[in-house]
This record gives C-alpha cells, sequence and structure tokens, in this order.
C-alpha cells in the first residue's frame, strides 16, 4: 500500500491536491496515515491568525494625507495610456451603431454578390463571386469572433460590478451571432456551427443579467459555461478563419493571374 | 454610485492625483491586514501600507485595466512588506541583547498578566507562535501567511511573490514543517 508523504497532505489539507480523490479514499482505510493527517491538521488548526489591530474608518484618508505630499500629479493627457482618444459614452454607442451597420451591409452585399453570381453565365465569373462572398463572410465572421474573443476575456478576469459593460457587448454580439450560426449551419460546418451554439449560450447568460455580474455569478458562469475552454476554441476559429481568408485572398490573385 | 476603480484610475492618469485618495481609502484596511500578518508589528505594517499605496502611484501606468486594483496593489503590499521582513531580520543580526536570543523569547511569558492560568498558559501559546513564526525566513513567512491565513493559492502567492510556483508551494511545505517542530511541546502538554 502506498503511503502519502507529509508534502502531500499538506497540500490535501489546503484543498490543492491534484490527488485529492485518492488521498481521501486512502486516508479513510489507512489508520497510519489517518492518524498523520489528524496529527497535520490539529497543529495548523491550532496556528490562527494574530488578531490585527484595529483602524477606523479615517485609516486610508490619514495614509493618503501622509503620502500626498510625496506624489506629483500625472501630466494631463488628451489621449488615454492606450492611444485612445477620450470619447464620450454616445460616440461609442454610434460607433457601435456604424460598425453593425457595416457588418449588415457587407453580409448582405455578400448574399445578393452570390445570387447574382448565379445568374452570369461563365464558371469563372460564378467562381469569382463565390469567393468574393465568402472572403466577406470570412472577414465579418473573423471580426466577430475577434469581438467575442475580447469579451471572453474581459468576462475571465471581470471582477464585481453594478456596471453592466460586458452586457451591453454581450447583447450587441448575441444578435449577430446567430445570424453567422445559421449561415454556418447552412453552409455545413459542423465545428464552426458547435462552438457559435456554445458562444450564443454564453452570450445568452451574460446579455440576460440584470445589472453587472457579482463574484458569485461570475464564478458560476465561468464554471458552469466553461468559458476558458470556449476562449480556446474561438481563438482557434479565429485563426482558422483567418488563414481561410489569406488562403482566399492568395486563390484569387493567382486566378487573376491567369486571367491577365 | 461607488465608481468602478478602473475609472478612477483613469482619473488619476488624467491628472487628478486626489483620485487616488479614494482607492487608498477604498483598500487601505486589506493592505493592512497582510502587511501587519507578514511583518507581525504594527508600525511596520502602517510602514508598509504608505510605501506600497506610493509605489503603487508611481508604477500606475503599469496597471492593465484587465486586473482588479485591489488585486494589484495586494501584490505590491506583499512585496513590501517581504522587503520589510528581510530589512528588520538583516537589523536585528547587529542588535545584541536578550530579546533577540530565540531561545529565551520562547520561553518567556509576560509576567504581568496576573489572570487565570488558562489566560497564562493562552498568552504562552501565543508567544511560542509568534517565536515560531519569527524562526522561519521571510519568504517561509510570507508564503505560509499567504496560504494559511489569507487562503491565497500557490498561484496566488507565486505571483505575489514573483517566484515559480513549485518554489512557492516549497516555501510553504518548509514553513509548515519548521512550525509543526516548533511547535510539537505544546502538542505534548496540551
Amino acid at each position: 500500500m502506498k503511503h502519502w508523504n507529509e508534502e502531500d497532505l499538506i497540500e490535501f489539507y489546503y484543498g490543492e491536491s491534484k490527488s485529492s480523490a485518492a488521498i481521501g479514499e486512502h486516508l479513510r482505510g489507512c489508520e497510519e496515515c489517518s492518524e498523520r493527517y489528524t496529527a497535520l491538521s490539529s497543529d495548523l488548526f491550532a496556528i490562527q491568525p494574530p488578531a490585527t489591530p484595529f483602524r477606523d474608518a479615517d485609516y486610508g484618508a490619514e495614509t493618503w494625507e501622509k503620502i500626498r505630499g510625496s506624489v506629483t500629479a500625472y501630466p494631463t493627457a488628451r489621449k488615454s495610456r492606450f492611444g485612445w482618444p477620450r470619447l464620450q459614452p454616445w460616440f461609442g454607442f454610434a460607433m457601435a451603431a456604424a460598425c453593425l451597420l457595416i457588418i449588415a451591409v457587407s453580409f448582405f452585399a455578400g448574399r445578393r454578390w452570390e445570387h447574382h453570381s448565379v445568374s452570369m453565365d461563365t464558371a469563372t465569373a460564378k467562381n469569382g463571386a463565390d469567393q468574393g462572398r465568402q472572403r466577406v463572410v470570412l472577414v465579418v465572421l473573423g471580426e466577430h469572433l475577434d469581438r467575442s474573443e475580447r469579451l471572453l476575456v474581459e468576462l475571465k478576469h471581470a471582477q464585481p460590478s453594478r456596471e453592466a459593460p460586458l452586457r451591453d457587448e454581450a447583447r450587441d454580439l448575441l444578435s449577430a451571432n446567430r445570424l453567422y450560426r445559421e449561415d454556418v449551419r447552412q453552409a455545413g460546418e459542423p465545428a464552426l456551427t458547435a462552438a457559435l451554439d456554445h458562444l450564443e449560450r454564453v452570450l445568452t447568460e451574460v446579455a440576460n443579467e440584470p445589472a453587472g455580474l457579482s463574484q458569485a455569478r461570475l464564478d458560476e458562469l465561468q464554471k458552469e459555461m466553461n468559458t476558458d475552454g470556449l476562449l480556446f476554441e474561438v481563438r482557434v476559429l479565429r485563426s482558422r478563419v483567418q488563414g481561410d481568408l489569406e488562403n482566399k485572398q492568395n486563390t484569387t490573385a493567382t486566378v487573376k493571374g491567369v486571367s491577365i | 454610485m461607488k465608481v468602478h476603480d478602473h475609472a478612477i484610475v483613469r482619473e488619476v492618469l488624467d491628472g487628478n492625483k486626489d483620485a487616488y485618495g479614494t482607492l487608498v481609502a477604498r483598500h487601505s484596511q486589506s493592505v493592512f491586514r497582510v502587511a501587519f500578518r507578514i511583518t507581525g508589528d504594527e508600525a511596520d505594517a502602517d510602514e508598509v501600507v504608505q510605501e506600497a499605496f506610493l509605489r503603487g502611484y508611481q508604477r500606475l501606468q503599469s496597471f492593465e485595466l484587465r486586473a482588479g486594483f485591489g488585486t494589484w496593489i495586494y501584490r505590491i503590499a506583499v512585496n513590501c512588506a517581504l522587503n520589510m521582513k528581510n530589512r528588520r531580520k538583516v537589523e536585528a543580526k547587529y542588535k545584541v541583547g536578550e530579546e533577540n536570543d530565540p531561545a529565551l523569547r520562547q520561553v518567556q511569558v509576560a509576567d504581568t498578566a496576573a489572570g487565570p492560568e488558562r489566560t497564562l498558559l493562552s498568552r504562552e501559546i501565543e508567544q511560542m507562535q509568534t517565536a515560531a513564526m519569527e524562526s522561519l525566513t521571510a519568504i517561509e513567512r510570507t508564503a505560509f501567511v499567504l496560504r494559511h491565513m489569507e487562503d491565497r493559492s500557490t498561484t496566488e502567492i507565486a505571483t505575489a511573490l514573483e517566484i515559480a510556483p513549485d518554489a512557492a508551494k516549497q516555501a510553504v511545505f518548509r514553513a509548515v514543517q519548521k512550525l509543526r517542530r516548533s511547535l510539537a511541546p505544546l502538542r505534548v502538554n496540551l
């Protein structure tokens, strides 16, 4: 019978052991290890944190007063430190709306172009139109996946808040996501469809949050929705879409070269 | 409505240095608590709090808005407290006297407490624990405080101490082993 050493038991005590199920099972059956673990738990339990001296509500203000004279104000910048101009909130909404409009126009232009190409007589023209449409779809889908990735990264690192910036972004993405999912489903792309389906469930959850996300809700969402896994999936798909787009561009360039 | 930490950071970086006072007020209690647990000294903990927020202000441009300000300043405070602990250890080497003799410290019992026997015993236990904690290296002590008292994961400890996760794990193990050895007499007596 393999006995667990002190390091294993310490890890187990703090709930960080990768073999916690095996150790738990072993402790139930092995008297020797069980006694060692009881002694360890008892020793650690006895070590209590020392009582922290009281600091009243003004402590922060007093601390700030002490260091205030040692700091100099940052120079007032017109641009934020990320190089983006400081914009009014309405401008952000306007930009988001404009982006959605462009995406929608591009999407429908792609579809129109496809229908138009059907009526063309030559196979080359039809092929070119298909590729053009696919390029548009790939570009738009790439952008969508890019935005989704950013949202998932924000969700992964989100702090509890009463504000709801993620919710608004999720609502924006949700409607677009439904269109793309339907489109890729019809195009016969099961992997992409499944990923967009998973993404849609997460977006729906975030979009329907009443106001901001609490820590508990964030943990629950991250666990339930496996956002880490989805983030990885989206990254893989985005790079695949990007690769497909580059291939399409290369193919078009070759075709053009031959025609000329 | 409570303004989000990130919005305040942006405001400070835009030139409003007094906005930083709100962040200090908001996080000073938790920073003080961890500073006190690591240094074990009230005055040192106050000094660590000031140093941490000062460093935080100076490095605010490197703060990434993806992280929480509370977590970020907490890490800075842990580092400041660790440095403070190391400084104090070096200073203690140059001091000569009874109070710095670990063997004596372990058995010292305050005779001013004229309470019942239980109070005396509890005081003795507390003093032995303090002495046992003092016997740890600064890294071991900090890693143990973060793991055992602050309930931080190995990854968080490693990030805060800027060491590899395995090194953080080993520091906690060594601390537990040393503490158990130091406190073994208590186990027999109780």
